[in-house]
């Protein structure tokens, strides 16, 4: 059988963490092969690797055969291999001819031929079903069409190996089946594709083969039709998971936040957040689960007010609060540890004693003036109580590493005295140490009486601080879980968009793009 | 013709003839810089490129009295210096602004400095060898506008021309698409395996052709000799007409043309003597540059979306 | 002890991941980038048949020397500072305001105005200064913060559209000194301002005037702001990361107009220092590019406020001790131009230099090689 590509034994080591560890891939021409795992699982980098974006430690990689070298993303192209990003690699103020014919120039002076390459360009798009007007101005189309755009740019080029990552994920489901019958009519004409995803449902469908990657690992390929969702997401989910925190029963309070049918869009105005309902009441950590990408981060975002809700209410320990700015949540009791550290949670510029009081910094004062002072002790018994070590507080926070910055921020908005409290990823690049005292310090303040939000992709993490767990798919609440939970599989089926059967369906209804 | 039809038309021919004339020098400035804010580089220190190019060509003309080689040797000062702007603001990535800024009153200092070194005791010349006004048989006999379309001289014509083949390259070869590709998003430019770093070289290379060019033309065709403050501004104002003209070549030169009218409209209206301030005129030109940047008129006129903002690959 | 030479090493510099900065390392790529400058502008002296160390010292002994020159060296500082200190209001958050020539020009046009317009006979007395300094603050403000206006709600570039603002605001003097304001005769300017607004002259027999306080009162409130009080943390917060001070609950866009409007007051100030000290009447051309060199004082004081008085000081002293050069020794004055603004550009190069390594090893590497036989380690 001819083998189209094959990635023997990569390995890919960043500053910390192996990110691909010994993975192997193989796949044939004509075939639609998934890539799966949960965020984490090493797949965008082995792609990434394929298509010459990142150089690999070790490892071999062949086509047809016959060993290659890939230098940069120039020698991909040259052997037909291409790739669609999550984030579109276009040119808004262009067009689409003059985006698809972008770096294609032959010398410096020569002409563009735009309407060869227009001609072009509606040949190979009436052929697979693509739909483009070449003329068409690029920021003024739909994100499901720049996606076409985007992979009429590697046909163009005659790309035989297209690489998707996460291609769905800003597709409502009229466009998901558009791209689907694409890449389909791709396939029919000998070209392969990947899908990197982590959305089970979809590539059932859609898919030939599957390889499940975990922890950078590669852990089996196997076609589509002997194997099924289950299977697949306990490799990609399923691992055994230690309880060993120690949650002790307590009476729930009074609902603290509560959240109604709420949605949310992206800057993209792609809606990410829909109709969501929830509530999280005093002394209780409400999980939710969910692989990134689902509209966590504008859930979070929307109950501080970085971003505005399209629609729905919130109320915070009663009061609608809807209405009101960041500081003025932040005044009734709202705090949040943003996953975002250095970009929206800390201020690396900054010394560590400055960052200390980010939020707080009308209630460190002496009359009218700042006290840096009491903003020092702040920064003191902070570094004290969570452990934050490798750099004084006098010194930018910068040179804390991320786990020391996480340690900061989260005990900067554990202290500062709110009611509610949302967490995004709290233990994201922490060592096992670090991990540990942060869970008591969450189980600590639930303890305290605080509602909690945890937003976490680690269901060892969900699994022993949340009382309840809720999965987030597609922007829609999929299914709720109350402690103690059971196994993990029926929530790993639900993050990765497969519903049990019953009513509720994954999918929003066609024309529901807002 | 009557008296007053006469005089009207007079007016005219004289306020037209000094719009053209005095939109020469920025519009050239302006064409080279539209390649540079195309790419994503905002070079203020064109101010002080059109004053070293000014200094060449006045250099050159006095040792040498070759009025073209002047202007050739202008242009090369220009791209020299840019290829150290361009150091700073790519490789360094110093900020563009304050780089740029500092540069100027560099350019002054340097330029006052060598002036005074190599003509030294000698008083300044009387005159240099210049550019004369064309005569062209036919055209330039039409009346009234003859003259003053017709009777430019040559580095007006030389810069229309420039306009003409700015706007083609820009807009019609794949290096003009590559160039705009790496100011309106570097990242994709860069995935199309275009060198970013190249492009924003390239850029302020040629921004600086422009206003070396520039200032051979102010000195050569313009004002006849060099003077400390033979720029006065006016590489911020090709600054402005690149805004005005909504980075486009073609559009440039409308806009040098209103700004030059404008300019020669207070110098006519002095000889005719009005009652509106002539400072009007003069800054008519910038407060509608300005609410068209601003957005108050909705349709804001956009600059590349990555200008000022250094790349780095990922 | 390691073998001298390390075969692995292969390049004399080599690229660091991240830039030393060590106060040693900037301080010495500091200051090999202004010797680089001085040894540079010590060519152009000896041209003139100078010995650098005789013309260094002549362009520091005028203003730091004597008193004469010292108080000139007040009269050009106390305006620079001002401008320095409008540039880090603005700068610090992220409001990169550029159009201190424009409120430079407001200020003394406003305030020279005011002085005209005040009636003979029973002046308004000491009330005047106060009056004067509240309505620059005032006029600089609203000119500056409109740009800010238009940068926070309509998303304007604040660069390019200062910069054309200056234009507007020299015209607008151009048009005031030729028409309304001016005095009787030719030239396009007021006439001399009544005595009784000038600012006090502090040293007597010398130019230096009151401007120089008001500078350095200026320096301190800012500082006050920036450090002290919990607005200007706000503000500092804005100008690193607005997404994180969106974070922290602070009204960026508000803060940003309000440092547009500080930065305005405080360019205009500039403006009335230099009309009610120095040139005590409104001409074309009063800003004397100050509105830029001022953001220069800034950068070299480094966007802290304290500094920017001493250094306007120093920037301000070299101008005239080259003023002093070029009439006693005909060494033309450009040449001090010259000198600062190479220094500040190597400066700013010469952080590039912070990203490499320079690897001594590497030259033992040959010695090793040469001479095998004595390699006995």
């Amino acid at each position: 059988m001819k083998h189209t590509l094959e990635m023997k034994n990569i390995v890919k080591r960043f500053p910390g963490v192996v990110a691909n560890d010994h993975a192997s891939f193989t796949i044939q021409a004509g075939q639609i092969h998934a890539l799966v795992g949960e965020n984490g699982a090493g797949k965008s980098t082995l792609m990434q690797i394929l298509y010459g974006f990142h150089s690999m430690d070790s490892g071999e990689i062949f086509i047809d055969g016959q060993l290659i070298r890939l230098g940069g993303p120039k020698d991909a192209i040259a052997l037909g291999i291409g790739m669609v990003h999550q984030e579109f690699m276009l040119v808004p103020t262009f067009s689409v001819v003059e985006n698809i014919v972008l770096g294609l120039g032959a010398g410096a002076g020569a002409m563009l031929d735009l309407a060869r390459a227009s001609s072009r360009i509606r040949d190979l798009s009436d052929r697979y079903g693509l739909a483009l007007d070449p003329s068409a101005k690029v920021g003024a189309l739909p994100i499901g069409v720049q996606q076409r755009v985007e992979i009429l740019k590697l046909v163009y080029r005659d790309a035989r190996l297209l690489i998707l990552d996460e291609p769905t994920s800003v597709l409502t489901a009229g466009e998901k089946d558009r791209l689907f019958a694409v890449l389909r009519e791709l396939g029919r004409s000998g070209c392969s594709i990947v899908i990197v995803t982590h959305k089970l449902n979809e590539i059932m469908e859609l898919a030939d083969r599957v390889t499940v990657m975990r922890d950078g690992r590669t852990l089996g390929t196997k076609s589509i039709s002997s194997t099924s969702q289950q299977e697949l997401a306990q490799l990609m989910v399923g691992r055994a998971v230690q309880l060993h925190a120690v949650k002790p029963n307590r009476d729930l309070g009074e609902p603290i936040l509560r959240v109604e049918e709420l949605c949310v869009a992206d800057d993209s105005d792609v809606e990410k957040v829909h109709r969501v309902t929830l509530e999280v009441r005093a002394g209780e950590i409400f999980g939710i689960a969910g692989v990134d990408g689902n509209g966590q981060s504008e859930l979070a975002e929307a109950i501080l007010h970085l971003r505005k809700a399209k629609s729905g209410r919130i109320f915070l320990a009663g009061a609608d609060v809807t209405r009101m700015s960041v500081g003025e949540r932040r005044a009734r009791g709202v705090a949040y540890v943003p996953a975002d550290r250095r970009g929206v949670g800390s201020v690396t510029e900054m010394t560590v004693a400055d960052n200390a009081v980010l939020g707080l910094q009308r209630r460190y004062r002496r009359g009218p003036f700042r006290s840096a002072r009491d903003a020092r002790h702040a920064a003191d018994r902070l570094a004290e109580r969570f452990g934050v070590r490798g750099a004084g507080i006098d010194s930018p926070a910068g040179k804390l590493s991320g786990g020391n910055l996480q340690k900061l921020i989260i005990g900067r908005e554990l202290t500062c005295g709110a009611c509610m409290l949302i967490v995004e990823q709290p233990t994201r690049g922490l060592d096992v140490g670090a991990v540990e005292s942060l869970w008591k310090e969450l189980l600590l303040a639930r303890q305290e009486g605080k509602a909690v939000l945890l937003i976490s992709t680690e269901m060892e993490e969900l699994l022993n601080l949340s009382d309840r767990i809720a999965v987030l798919f597609n922007g829609r609440i999929l299914g709720v879980f109350d402690a103690p939970f059971g196994s993990v599989d029926q929530i790993g089926l639900l993050m990765a968009g497969i519903a049990p059967s019953g009513p509720s369906s994954p999918w929003p209804r066609p024309g529901t793009r807002t | 013709m009557n008296g007053s039809t006469l005089m009207v038309s007079a007016f005219f021919a004289a306020w037209l003839s000094a719009s053209l004339r005095l939109a020469g020098p920025v519009l050239v400035a302006a064409l080279g810089e539209t390649f540079a804010e195309q790419s994503g580089i905002l070079n203020l220190g064109i101010e002080g490129t059109i004053l070293l190019g000014a200094l060449a060509s006045f250099l050159t003309s006095y040792r040498t009295g070759m009025i073209w080689t002047s202007l050739l040797v202008a242009t090369l000062v220009g791209v020299a210096f840019s290829l150290f702007l361009a150091w700073m603001y790519i490789s360094v990535r110093a900020s563009q602004v304050i780089t740029g800024l500092i540069f100027n009153v560099f350019a002054l200092g340097l330029a006052t400095t060598l002036y005074r070194l190599v003509l030294g005791n000698v008083a300044a010349p009387e005159s240099i060898a210049v550019f004369q006004p064309l005569r062209v048989p036919l055209f330039g006999r039409i009346p009234i506008v003859g003259p003053v379309i017709f009777g430019q001289t040559a580095p007006f014509y030389l810069t229309l021309a420039l306009a003409v083949v700015a706007q083609l390259v820009l807009y019609r070869t794949s290096f003009g698409l590559a160039l705009r590709a790496t100011g309106e998003n570097p990242a994709a430019a860069d995935s199309a395996g275009i060198s970013v770093h190249r492009m924003r070289y390239l850029g302020t290379l040629l921004s600086g052709a422009g206003a070396g060019m520039a200032g051979g033309y102010l000195v050569l065709a313009q004002v006849g000799l060099f003077r400390e403050t033979i720029v006065a501004g006016q590489g911020f104002i090709a600054l402005g007409i690149v805004i005005f003209g909504r980075w486009n070549p073609l559009k440039a030169a409308l806009a040098a043309l209103v700004f030059g009218g404008c300019d020669a409209l207070q110098l006519s209206l002095q000889i005719i003597g009005t009652k509106a301030p002539p400072q009007l005129w003069l800054a008519l030109p910038y407060v509608v540059t300005i609410l068209g940047i601003s957005g108050l008129f909705g349709n804001r006129a956009v600059p590349p979306a990555a200008l000022m903002k250094p790349y780095v690959k990922a | 002890m390691a073998a001298p030479g390390n075969p692995n090493v292969t390049k004399l510099f080599e690229r660091r991941l991240t830039p030393a900065d060590s106060p040693l390392a900037v301080a010495g790529t500091t200051a090999l980038a202004v010797c680089v400058a001085m040894g540079i502008a010590a060519i152009f002296f000896h041209h003139y048949g100078a010995s650098p160390v005789q013309a260094y010292f002549g362009l520091f002994h005028e203003p730091f020397g004597t008193l004469h020159g010292f108080g000139y060296a007040l009269v050009r500082a106390a305006p620079l500072a001002l401008v320095a200190l409008g540039t880090i209001v603005s700068w610090r958050s992220g409001f990169y305001y550029l159009g201190f020539e424009g409120c430079f020009v407001i200020g003394a046009a406003a305030v020279g105005w005011m002085s005209l317009a005040t009636p003979r006979g029973p002046h308004l007395g000491p009330l005047f200064l106060p009056l004067a300094i509240l309505l620059s603050l005032t006029v600089g403000g609203l000119w500056a913060g409109l740009v800010a206006f238009v940068r926070v709600r309509l998303g304007g570039n604040e660069v390019l559209i200062s910069l054309m603002s200056n234009y507007v605001a020299r015209f607008f003097l151009q048009y005031l000194v030729s028409g309304p304001l001016r005095a009787p005769g030719s030239l396009p300017e007021t006439s001399v301002l009544p005595h009784d607004t000038w600012l006090p002259f502090l040293v007597p027999g010398t130019r230096g005037h009151a401007g120089i306080l008001i500078a350095v009162a200026a320096a301190l409130l800012v500082w006050a702001l920036l450090q002290k009080l919990p607005l200007g943390y706000e503000l500092i917060v804005t100008g690193f990361n607005p997404a994180a001070a969106r974070y922290a609950g602070i009204e960026v866009g508000r803060r940003m107009m309000l440092a547009g409007f500080f930065a305005g007051g405080l360019g205009a100030l500039a403006g009335m220092v230099e009309v009610l000290g120095s040139q005590h009447r409104l001409m074309d051309g009063i800003s004397g590019n100050m509105g830029f060199v001022g953001i220069i004082v800034a950068l070299l004081s480094r966007l802290n406020p304290l500094a920017t008085v001493p250094i306007a000081l120093v920037y301000g002293g070299m101008s005239v001790g080259a003023d002093a050069m070029q009439r006693r020794a005909a060494i033309p004055s450009s040449i001090t131009f010259l000198l600062e603004s190479l220094a500040i550009l190597l400066v700013l190069a010469s952080d590039i230099f912070r990203f490499y390594r320079l690897n001594f090893t590497f030259l033992t590497r040959f010695k090793w090689r040469v001479s095998p036989g004595e390699d006995s380690a």
